[in-house]
């Protein structure tokens, strides 16, 4: 009797085990199912950690809203990082990851590189999704929009935006006699088009003359936007605006390298920028030891200021430095800035559209943009970002916005990357003496035509 | 009669069964089979392959083509350059370094005090042990150009120049033969001084006493010895500089320009700077075929076939 009892006991207690792991396992199970994974592709950027920080931080503001709705859904945002020195080097390589299948739901990217993407089927069309969620996307200034556009719509949200000019250390001019009222006017003057590129030339040439200064003026050592905003400048468009293909037009990618030909030549740009290293090249700037320096607004959060100690405070930064616009290539003619915007996209394969395009859209609030632009001095993205005491207190950021009116972006090809790399090789050549101004146009015209498609040359 | 039997016995090996010979031939030669298969034979089938495609940037293949081949022969203008300086790059580091360094090298360690010797020839094994990337970032602050780097450091303190000397604009090519001839010479001056231990020490009593000086010696009985592994280093050193450009990469990234871009980098930068993996990897053809070539003619050329039968620097 007590024999079939303990049997008894030991079957009802087998039953009640079996049945509690099947409840823990459906249980894990619907806890599985309800957690959406979103992987972003970021790369390591330290002029901007909060582009993949504020994804993950708008995951819990969405879940809050998923919660809210009733929903059993949740997102977990995992943040895969890539080491690639710059943009162009981080898009190919996404395009590779891509291209095996491996692909992350979400990414960062330069603005230039979203067609490449688009054209390889490889990211989500946006627009029936911006139409949707207005109280994400709604206020993002237009302009921005234009950066996040292919010929058939858009393909990203923009992230960011700045602007691009040539920095320039006050002490130096004034050492070399140039006296204030100039020096004050030198960023009016480039607006209204009296202040030209090979004025630039000369008042280095002075400065250089009359200090004991190393450099003149200075440009960034590898490929990227800038050096372009001097091109865009000789007024090279990159892209034949009624095909939307690639246009070289080499009278002005002639005029354009001449103007780097004359500042070597003038002894003013370093035969050898291109072969410096950037940290190198920005200590001799904020260090005393170059006039100009070409690059962009954000290096005053991202290295001016802390780590070169220059003033954050606006006046007495204003006192000893100063930026102007890329001035126009003759006297009235129209002078430019670059604004180099980063864009969130969505992958085609994405495993929820929805909710990566829900969770970009917090991401872009207007708050946790603002704390990427005020850490980073990048330009916000919505008009009401303005209104935030914080932007309003970091001054660059809304003495650059001047510089938006004139701004200019790199055109949305899927080749243009592709094409910077031959120009920047160019670039190279000319500088090193390798080149002559005309010869690198017709190096850029030979290497893009044979190696991209559908290029017009004229 | 004797001495054929041995040559025989040396080429054939023993007489055994012929289960044991095909064991042998499994345990001895399987790997490297296996290996060359892997890393040679599949690779270059391969590389054949993606060559008649047009694989991109997004690692796709939309058609099977020759246009790389045709773009090889007809559109690409920077090649005459390129494989210009590829043939002053090998030879120069070779002729320079690799061979002739290496011998003087081999040359002077083995004349002196053993002890300093081993301890110069030590000096010399320095660059090939260290870790590529450390070695170049030891050159880069050697030729920095600013008045941080060694040289300018040197040339500006010590001997009173005005102006840091930029080597990286100045001379790009010297900078790249020096750089890798300072690791290839030690190669060649380990198989030298192998090879000049090898030679029996009375003949150089002998020569002495017969009234030969040092550089007689070096011409009529090491020179003479030394036939063999300086056609190895020869061969070896021209395949090994045709298809390696780390140090290069890690240098001068190819520039400026496209002054230091030798042909195997020229692959590379296409294929991978570029996306364009069907072109590089029909330049990447060529370099298969030279490099399959120049193996051949040496093995010719130098007779390499007697230098694997017996040892020929022992003097009967």
């Amino acid at each position: 009797m007590l024999h079939c009892k303990s049997r008894t006991v030991a079957l009802l207690a087998a039953a009640l085990a079996a049945g509690s792991a099947g409840m823990m396992a459906a249980a894990t199970r619907t806890l599985a199912q309800n957690t959406v994974k979103l992987e972003l592709w970021s790369r390591q950027d330290p002029s901007g950690p909060l582009r993949p920080g504020n994804v993950v931080k708008a995951a819990e503001r969405l879940n809050k809203e998923l919660d809210a709705e009733g929903s059993g859904k949740r997102v977990q945002v995992v943040v895969r990082e890539s080491p690639a020195p710059g943009f162009d080097d981080d898009a190919l390589q996404l395009l590779k990851v891509f291209g095996i299948g491996q692909g992350p739901d979400m990414f960062i990217a330069a603005h230039e590189w979203i067609c490449a993407f688009q054209a390889d089927g490889f990211v989500l069309k946006l627009d029936d999704y911006i139409a949707k969620y207005p109280q994400h996307f709604g206020t993002i200034f237009p302009s921005l929009w234009e950066s996040a556009k292919c010929p058939d719509g858009t393909y990203a949200i923009p992230q960011d935006a700045e602007a691009r000019m040539f920095f320039y250390d006050k002490k130096l001019l004034r050492k070399a006699g140039y006296d204030d009222a100039f020096i004050e006017a030198m960023p009016k003057r480039t607006l209204s088009g009296d202040l030209t590129m090979d004025e630039l030339i000369d008042i280095a040439k002075q400065v250089m003359g009359k200090t004991k200064v190393q450099f003149g003026i200075l440009h960034r050592p590898s490929k990227g936007p800038d050096y372009i905003m001097v091109f865009q400048s000789y007024g090279n468009g990159f892209v034949d605006p009624k095909t939307g293909r690639l246009l070289l037009e080499r009278d002005k990618l002639a005029a354009a390298f001449g103007w780097f030909e004359r500042g070597v030549k003038e002894g003013v740009i370093p035969a050898n920028n291109t072969a410096m290293e950037f940290d190198a090249l920005r200590k001799q700037f904020y260090t005393g030891n170059a006039v100009f320096w070409m690059y962009g607004i954000w290096d005053l959060g991202t290295y001016a200021f802390p780590t070169y100690g220059l003033p954050s405070d606006e006046a007495t930064f204003f006192a000893d430095w100063g930026w102007i616009a890329a001035p126009a290539p003759k006297k009235g003619g129209a002078p430019g800035s670059l604004t180099h915007p980063i864009i969130y996209a969505i992958a085609a394969h994405a495993a929820d559209p929805e909710l990566a395009v829900r969770l970009l859209g917090n991401a872009s609030a207007a708050d946790l943009n603002t704390d990427h632009a005020v850490t980073t001095t990048h330009l916000g993205i919505k008009p009401e970002q303005l209104e935030d005491p914080r932007y309003a207190k970091a001054w660059p950021l809304a003495r650059a916005t001047e510089l938006l009116k004139i701004t200019r972006f790199l055109p949305n090809n899927p080749q243009f990357g592709d094409l910077n790399s031959i120009i920047f090789r160019a670039l190279q050549g000319v500088e090193t003496g390798r080149l002559s101004a005309k010869a690198a146009a017709d190096f850029v015209i030979d290497e893009a035509t044979a190696s991209l498609k559908d290029v017009v040359v004229k | 009669m004797a001495a054929t039997n041995e040559l025989t016995i040396e080429r054939r090996g023993h007489t055994r069964p012929a289960a044991r010979r095909r064991a042998n031939f499994v345990i001895f030669l399987c790997p490297a089979i296996v290996l060359t298969v892997l890393f040679f034979v599949i690779p270059v089938v391969i590389d054949i392959a993606v060559s008649f495609t047009d694989l991109s940037r997004s690692l796709r293949i939309t058609k099977f083509t020759t246009e790389q081949y045709q773009r090889i022969f007809q559109g690409d203008r920077r090649l005459p350059e390129v494989i210009g300086l590829t043939f002053i790059y090998v030879f120069g580091t070779l002729a320079i370094f690799n061979v002739t360094f290496g011998l003087v090298l081999a040359l002077t360690t083995t004349s002196i005090n053993k002890i300093a010797g081993g301890f110069f020839r030590g000096v010399w094994l320095l660059p090939r042990m260290s870790p590529s990337v450390l070695y170049i970032l030891l050159w880069l602050w050697a030729i920095n150009p600013s008045e941080v780097g060694l040289l300018n450091q040197v040339l500006m303190r010590v001997l009173g120049l005005n102006k840091p000397l930029d080597l990286m604009t100045a001379a790009p090519i010297a900078l790249i033969v020096i750089s890798n001839g300072f690791i290839g010479a030690s190669l060649g001056m380990i198989i030298f001084t192998a090879a000049i231990r090898g030679i029996p020490e009375h003949l150089f009593h002998a020569a002495a006493v017969d009234g030969a000086g040092t550089v007689a010696q070096i011409r009529f009985i090491t020179l003479p010895a030394l036939r063999w592994p300086i056609s190895f280093v020869t061969i070896y050193q021209t395949l090994s500089l045709l298809v390696s450009f780390e140090y290069i990469l890690l240098l001068t990234k190819g520039g400026p320009f496209y002054d230091t871009t030798v042909y195997a980098l020229y692959v590379y930068r296409r294929a991978f700077e570029s996306g364009q993996y069907g072109y590089g990897a029909a330049l990447a053809f060529f370099l298969i075929a030279i490099g399959v070539a120049v193996a051949l003619l040496g093995w010719r050329f130098f007779d390499m076939e007697r230098l694997l039968q017996r040892p020929r620097i022992e003097v009967q």
